[in-house]
């Protein structure tokens, strides 16, 4: 820095020569007591002087001590002459007491700006006063120069380098300065400014100390102030001035300034030109670092030593080195440079070095270790060791992952097991990592494993409330002590990290890294435990990247395609859609071409359509067994969610011909109106179980006692299906029902996301499961379009009503388990509540599998018969007082949670189960549900009888509704056989009796004796072509008809009253006895 | 842990059901809204056990509907940290494996699995200690501690352990 004021050197000298003892007095006041009153004191005391003046001598003061420490021999023994000797004198003293003096200068003078009033006062008040302090005046004045007079404006200006540099140097030595203080420092507009100049590279210091020795040789001329050469700024070097052209003045003649080009630094930005950034970068030995050019650029590296002298660093590296090209290189083939092409990470080989005869040399470092030297490389457990420049790497915002982490393990030793080492945890921070009433241990120091609770965090310390009750109450530990503390089974959410978002449960502590289980995949995690919290929450992380959701089929490029199965943060998982093995890619977003948005159907392996929602079995290859709804449809390939299957987020990826259908197609289910579609649908269901109407006849006998429940339900069991409206504005349309209100029906319709009201009759009954209910279904179907064409006005809202309440008991109940009552949400996660399932057959797979959680168990005593009927007492249609409160859980259907229900199975893992054909008897699944002879069912139960109009169900159920609803119960005049003591006969159903059991005369015509028969004991003769036959179940049941034909296990019916033809279930006609 | 406790419930019950069977109904409507339920502070109801008391009922306006105060009996299951169980594994993968307790789902990783059980893939995935004496698998009965659990609105969630003293395996379905 080269700095001038000739006038002030002027004067100064002589000052110097002349005045220099009461200078020296001051300074050792100032030495001797350092105190700044001290001057105070002594100029209060000692000088009454004119203000201006002595604002002067202070300056002289100052300047003169910048030369000092400048260029002492030059100016001063040059320039001072005779004064020379003393001034070394003074020089020779401490040079604190330089400093003090100055301080005691600058402090004066703001003493003397107060003292000016207080002066004059005296100076009225006491001219005797004025007299004795004559000397130091006479000083002032004296060591003036004699032109100095002249120059008003010098010393103006004086005035400001003075107030300028005198305050601006306080900071060094009062650190208690405020920023206040320090804001009133910064320059302003009226301050000289700041020119960047161009000069060469390299000769930056060169150039500003060219300009100080022009300065020097010109002295006053130059009207620059300063000039400054930046170590870390190349090719400029900047010149305080006031204007511009000072600065070209100045720089004029200078051959390592070329160009002229001169640019100010903006007021705003003059302070960083000299601020020292600081950095401050705590470069330690195993901190990990980034490089941030060369080949290594961005790679993880790790510092092994540091050099603070020479501003070097050893790191180490997982090498990118292709022997290959070392090896041509060094037998000095030629290496075609390929610039593009940096080696892949790769821990070296010497022995494979060797083979390529490479010349390994065995060195040792200055340490004593022993390194591999190839080619100038250091090489040590594969690792390269590689001396840098500190610059060259950067140390902040490292955010190592954990991949890269467990790269730097040496491959087969396992590594030092120290991944996440603390130096890694604190380069992760951010500012205000710890909250009160975080649990954090001490991972430093004394107090090491010491566990606590954060209580106050000031800046870098942090106080804590230790575990330990004999230590104080809190205690103080720096950040970079502390590490927060999780223990298996806390529930903690994932805040930053390639993890973010996620959130999930830890099952394993290790140091410092966590281990969880993600709530949602159920996958493990390992974060750090700086970066989780703990939170109740439940979230999947990000799920979404740019227009890209989870769970979307995308394009990729060369035309694969797959499913996000995961997003992170900039790439997504992409299951590809490649049948029979799971293929995942990670697919950054830039390489997804589209969203595949289409809404297609293809056939399955049985040729059924097969549209996204369906419920798919997939019956071929690796998967097979796995069944869930299809979410996505493209090419041929079918993505289904499985909920159970775990990996890939629950997809599996299948082509279509391997897969059927399960249920009922969503999509197809518009075509209920039509029979004929149906009942190809019905033709067709191999893999599909029959309805339990389709085992042996004899079955009926028992379905009676638990069938007739269905009724009960009432309105409530239609909520929640979905129906169509078949007249009015709004015909055609299917929806949801919401809300039944007497006669009135609101229904959320599909397509229209509105709520209509509407009436019963409007509606009919969709059940886009018919296919799987088969013939029994459709039979109800057939009752509700002959309703509709029959113009029945007699059909009541209740008649309905049933038949929906019936349809809860659809056979294909997927008789999940026996144990219903225990059934929770929680067994199917996300699964629609159990009593949807009992509504429609399999419904809690095929329908809207999402719909949130309801409660449970909205019809458990309508569906789970099987265990009601176990308890009469809880049997709804039996009309004697029961004692609700008597019975314990334990007696009517269960024991305990831990008990039955491990018998209950899981029927979701076992596809025979879940498609167990006998709604009825759920606990046995295999078992036979058709034998009549099964005790369990012994339709006996007091109130079972169905029959009987008045006793069933509840009281508003009609009673002939209660019959019709049901499925085919004895009915008199059938032609039944009669099993009993081993022996078979024919018989008539002459009556039914209150209990259930039947009145039969033997014979085929009913001739022969009567007996009492149990409905168990008994089935319905099969009608035959041509037979008469009389309906026992259905809409019609009671009528009487003729079989015109029987299809498989259908009838066709022509029925005598309206000689409409029918198709029935052959289970529900039983032959007519000919009178 | 199992509770027996007595709580209480709004019943809006619809005035069809009035009659003379308007206390079953309203027993019957309120097993039905209740008995497996869960909620995140009395878990999941497993029974209704009895009836306290039944409210006089209030007939809401508009709709007819009656609100009848019940205070009933019932069993609740709540699974508690530190709680040993015992349960049936449901599924078994290289993560560890699931178990059930009643309508409770434990996670077991295989983390809290001893170290010296080892996770052997296959047609039937299981844990095997290294002599092969013990192995868990699906369908087998294990005893576990709960370490954690997270309550939702319906469901609840554990994470269990073996790795202590007297847990693990308590009876093979294999071996019977």
């Amino acid at each position: 820095m080269a700095r001038g004021g000739k006038h002030e050197d002027d004067y100064e000298d002589e000052y110097e020569e002349e005045d220099d003892e009461p200078v020296a007095d001051y300074d050792d006041d100032a030495a001797e007591d350092e105190d700044y009153d001290v001057h105070g004191k002594g100029g209060s005391g000692g000088g009454r002087k004119r203000g201006r003046s002595s604002f002067i001598a202070d300056d002289a003061e100052e300047d003169e001590d910048e030369e000092e420490e400048d260029d002492e021999d030059e100016d001063y023994r040059g320039g001072g002459g005779g004064g020379g000797r003393a001034k070394r004198k003074r020089n020779n003293k401490a040079s604190a007491s330089d400093f003090f003096d100055e301080e005691a200068a600058v402090d004066s003078d703001e003493e003397e700006e107060e003292e000016e009033g207080e002066d004059d006062f005296i100076v009225d008040g006491g001219p005797d006063l004025q007299e004795e302090e004559h000397v130091g005046r006479v000083r002032n004045t004296r060591m003036l120069p004699p032109h100095h007079e002249d120059h008003e404006d010098l010393e103006a200006m004086a005035q400001r380098i003075h107030e300028r540099y005198g305050k601006q140097r306080m900071p060094e030595y009062d650190e208690e300065t405020t920023d206040v203080e320090q804001q009133a420092l910064l320059p302003s507009v009226r301050d000289p400014k700041l020119w960047m100049v161009k000069c060469l590279i390299g000769r930056e210091r060169e150039t500003a100390v060219c300009l100080m020795q022009k300065y020097i040789d010109k002295g006053s001329e130059l009207q620059i102030r300063s000039a400054i050469a930046l170590d870390h700024l190349k090719n400029y070097i900047y010149v305080e001035a006031d204007k511009e052209a000072h600065v070209r003045e100045a720089c004029k003649g200078l051959r390592n300034i070329y160009g002229q080009k001169i640019t100010l630094v903006p007021i705003r930005e003059m302070t960083d030109v000299l601020s020292v950034e600081s950095k401050a970068i705590d470069l330690a030995r195993d901190t990990w670092v980034r490089m941030k050019i060369g080949t290594y650029k961005g790679d993880l590296a790790k510092v092994v030593d540091v050099d603070n002298v020479r501003q070097r660093v050893t790191v180490k590296l997982i090498p990118r080195v292709d022997l290959q090209a070392l090896a041509d290189k060094l037998e000095g083939k030629e290496v075609v440079k390929k610039k593009a092409f940096i080696p892949p990470p790769r821990f070296m080989n010497v022995d494979e070095a060797r083979e390529l005869h490479i010349r390994v040399e065995n060195k040792k470092d200055s340490y004593g270790e022993r390194y591999d030297a190839i080619g100038g490389m250091m090489f040590k457990d594969g690792f390269l060791y590689k001396i840098v420049s500190i610059k060259s790497i950067s140390a902040q915002n490292i955010n190592p992952t954990f991949d890269e982490l467990d790269k730097f393990r040496k491959p087969g030793d396992g590594g030092d097991g120290d991944v996440a080492s603390l130096s890694t945890l604190f380069a992760n921070r951010k500012k205000g990592h710890f909250m009160k009433g975080d649990a954090v241990i001490v991972v430093k120091g004394d107090l090491k494993n010491l566990k606590g609770w954060v209580e106050k965090v000031d800046e870098d310390n942090v106080h804590i409330k230790p575990e330990l009750k004999d230590l104080p109450k809190t205690l103080a530990f720096n950040e970079k002590e502390l590490c927060k503390y999780f223990e298996p089974g806390n529930h903690v959410k994932v805040v930053s990290g390639a993890q973010e978002g996620a959130t999930g449960m830890v099952v394993k502590v290790d140091q410092h890294v966590l281990i969880l289980i993600s709530d949602t995949t159920k996958e493990h995690i390992r974060v750090f435990a700086d970066d989780v919290v703990e939170s109740s929450e439940v979230t999947t992380g990000i799920t979404k990247i740019g227009d890209y959701e989870l769970r979307d089929l995308v394009e990729l490029d060369n035309s694969n395609f797959g499913v996000i199965i995961r997003v992170e943060s900039e790439a997504v998982q992409v299951l590809k859609g490649v049948p029979d093995r799971p293929e995942v890619v990670l697919v950054k977003l830039r390489e997804i071409k589209r969203k595949i948005d289409r809404k297609m159907s293809v056939q399955d392996k049985l040729k059924n359509t097969v549209s996204s929602k369906d419920v798919v079995r997939i019956v071929e290859g690796p998967c097979r067994g796995k069944q869930g709804p299809v979410e996505h449809i493209y090419r041929r390939i079918l993505f289904i969610f499985d909920r159970h299957h775990l990996e890939h987020a629950g997809f599996i990826c299948a082509k279509a011909q391997s897969c059927v259908v399960v249920g009922g197609s969503r999509s197809s289910g518009d075509r209920n109106g039509d029979a004929y579609s149906k009942l190809s649908a019905f033709r067709t269901p191999p893999p599909i179980p029959d309805s339990p109407k389709r085992f042996p006849r004899g079955g009926r006998g028992f379905d009676s006692g638990g069938r007739h429940r269905g009724g009960r339900g009432g309105h409530d069991g239609l909520s929640g299906t979905t129906v169509k409206v078949r007249q009015g504005p709004y015909k055609g349309y299917r929806g949801r029902v919401i809300e039944v209100k007497g006669a009135m029906v609101r229904v959320e319709l599909e397509s229209q996301m509105k709520v209509v009201t509407g009436k019963f009759f409007n509606l009919g009954i969709h059940f886009s499961c018919v296919r799987f209910c088969s013939t029994w279904s459709l039979t109800w179907l057939f009752a509700v379009d002959r309703n509709h064409i029959s113009d029945n006005v007699a059909v009541t809202p209740y008649r309905d009503t049933t038949r929906y309440g019936m349809g809860s008991e659809t056979p294909m109940h997927p008789s999940r388990t026996p144990l219903h009552p225990y059934m929770t949400p929680m067994r199917d996660p996300g699964a629609t509540p159990i009593h949807d399932g009992m509504r429609t057959p399999m419904r809690d797979r095929a329908w809207n599998p999402y719909t949130p959680m309801s409660p449970p168990r909205d019809n458990w005593e309508d569906g789970n018969p099987g265990s009601w009927g176990a308890s009469p007492q809880y049997q709804p249609g039996s009309p004697p007082s029961r004692p609700y409160e008597a019975p314990t859980p334990g007696a009517g259907w269960a024991s305990t949670p831990g008990g039955n229900y491990s018998e209950a199975g899981t029927p979701r893992d076992n596809s025979a189960y879940a498609n167990a054909p006998s709604p009825y008897l759920p606990s046995t699944p295999g078992g036979q549900p058709m034998t009549p002879n099964s005790a369990s069912y012994l339709p006996g139960t007091p109130g079972g009888q169905p029959m009987t109009p008045g006793t069933g169900g509840l009281d508003m159920m009609s009673p002939v509704l209660g019959g019709d609803n049901e499925g085919p119960w004895f009915i008199p005049d059938i032609l039944v056989n009669v099993h009993r003591g081993g022996e078979e006969s024919i018989g008539v159903i002459k009556e039914i009796l209150q209990d259930g059991s039947c009145r039969v005369a033997l014979g085929p015509s009913g001739n022969g004796e009567t007996l009492t028969v149990l409905p168990t004991e008994m089935e319905a003769v099969v009608p035959r072509k041509s037979d008469k036959i009389k309906i026992m179940g259905g809409a019609l049941r009671g009528a009487t008809g003729k079989l015109i034909g029987v299809d498989g296990t259908d009838g066709i019916v022509k029925v005598d009253d309206t000689l409409d033809v029918k198709i029935l279930d052959l289970v529900i006609l039983a032959k007519l006895a000919q009178p | 842990m199992f509770f027996h406790i007595v709580l209480e419930r709004n019943m809006q019950l619809h005035p069809r059901y009035f009659g003379r069977n308007l206390r079953d109904n309203l027993v019957a409507k309120l097993m039905k809204d209740v008995e497996g339920t869960c909620s995140g502070r009395h878990g999941f109801v497993v029974a209704v056990t009895g009836i306290e008391n039944v409210g006089k009922g209030l007939i809401r306006d508009g709709t007819g509907f009656v609100t009848f105060p019940v205070k009933y009996q019932c069993v609740v299951f709540r699974p508690f940290k530190g709680e040993i169980l015992e349960a049936v594994v449901t599924m078994v993968n290289k993560m560890g494996f699931f178990a059930e307790a009643g309508p409770v789902q434990i996670f077991v990783s295989n983390h809290l699995i001893p170290d010296d059980m080892e996770f052997q893939s296959g047609d039937m995935p299981n844990y095997t200690t290294s002599d092969g004496s013990v192995k868990i698998q699906k369908d087998s009965e294990v005893r576990l501690k709960i370490i954690g659990t997270r309550v939702d609105a319906t469901e609840i969630f554990c994470i269990g352990t073996i790795k202590d003293d007297f847990l693990g395996v308590i009876n093979d379905p294999v071996a019977i």
